[in-house]
């Protein structure tokens, strides 16, 4: 695609997934860290929901044979290093590298720092690249999915069934905690009623 | 438009469209939804106005390059503007930073928050980059293709994230 249409395109998505981020209020940094509080837990039934729907997303085009599939390699030092370091992050800045720019959206100042920071921290790794990748070198395990384990099972049948059971997993979630009390014990002032 | 009027919607609603995005990003960009790469083609073109070596690193270079970083680019400046959409189509007052705050027992006054936005976002990005994605690459994405490193990768977002939030916010 033409580099033109694939901003036009990016954008077009950008705005949709801007407004599934805003209006669950998952973008919210009270929203984030109680979740890792266990006192709120918008993020995990989005975060569910969002894998569910793309686990079943994916088995339809990889049925059809008019996607492939492009998953990330275990890197084993840099994915558990990377990855506590990022969850560390999470809570200290109260943003992941997506929502943070649905907070420059909902207006939030303090966002744009959060955006300086990362701009940096992207460049220092940039820069370090080798070095710290040397330093965390525990193997590579590469592109790995759970489907490899099982070469008999099409990855669609593997994907429905995945997503069935993380939507047992959100009805069970629902019913000992609605989506509607979440935000009442925990996340303070957000957007109960519209005069917030 | 009363869809966007309200303040607050279903999470399951939100997340059920962000799975569906996926569709488009595999078959028109061949791609999977994710955010901190556009960080490395920000900063690659912001750091290259001051230093010309930075087009040589090949880590740079490849994000410098790609039509899909561009995109990518393109989808978190999409982020923002859809936000914007939501929050001014809700009818809700600006803030410098987010009331939600107070639930964490944190002052919601500026300098602080300028502080511990940039202390967190040099360090969000530093461990996205290392692990090669962050929530939505390996979390949303990486899951919804079943990948093994993503799934542990997952994992261990939860716990640096569990540990530090509990660190930091415990007495609140």
């Amino acid at each position: 695609m033409d580099i033109f249409w694939l901003v036009i395109l990016g954008l077009t998505m950008g705005m949709v997934f801007g407004i599934a981020l805003e209006k669950s209020r998952v973008m919210e940094p009270g929203v984030l860290i109680n979740q890792f509080l266990f006192r709120d837990f918008t993020m995990l039934k989005m975060f569910l929901a969002a894998t569910a729907t793309g686990l079943v997303s994916l088995s339809a085009l990889t049925a059809f044979g008019i996607a492939e599939l492009h998953p990330k390699g275990f890197v084993v030092g840099n994915i558990i290093i990377g990855g506590t370091i990022l969850g560390i992050g999470i809570a200290i800045a109260g943003a992941c590298p997506g929502t943070v720019f649905a907070q420059i959206g909902r207006g939030y100042k303090d966002a744009w720092f959060t955006i300086t920071g990362g701009l940096l921290g992207a460049a220092f790794y940039g820069y370090n690249k080798s070095v710290i990748d040397g330093a965390l070198d525990l193997g590579n395990l590469g592109k790995i999915t759970y489907a490899d384990f099982v070469p008999s099972v099409p990855f669609w049948m593997l994907g429905l069934g995945t997503s069935a059971l993380l939507v047992v997993f959100m009805f069970a979630l629902e019913s000992y905690r609605p989506w509607t009390s979440d935000r009442k014990d925990a996340s303070g002032g957000l957007g109960h009623s519209p005069a917030e | 438009m009363d869809l966007l009027r309200k303040s607050m919607r279903s999470p399951y609603l939100a997340g059920i469209i962000i799975g569906l995005l996926q569709i488009p990003a595999f078959l028109l960009v061949d791609t999977a939804l994710g955010a901190s790469s556009s960080f490395v083609t920000a900063s690659g073109f912001l750091f290259s106005a001051f230093d010309s070596s930075v087009a040589e690193i090949k880590y740079f270079a490849k994000y410098m390059s790609k039509d899909k970083y561009f995109w990518q680019s393109a989808l978190v400046t999409g982020i923002a503007l859809g936000a914007f959409i939501s929050y001014k189509a809700s009818g809700r007052t600006s803030s410098f930073s987010s009331p939600s705050w107070r639930s964490l027992s944190v002052s919601p006054a500026a300098l602080p928050r300028i502080i511990q936005g940039f202390i967190g976002g040099f360090v969000l990005l530093i461990g996205a980059r290392i692990a090669g994605g962050c929530t939505s690459g390996h979390g949303i994405s990486g899951l919804a293709q079943l990948s093994v490193g993503s799934s542990v990768a997952v994992v261990f977002m939860f716990v640096g994230g569990i540990i530090a939030a509990n660190l930091l916010y415990k007495r609140s």
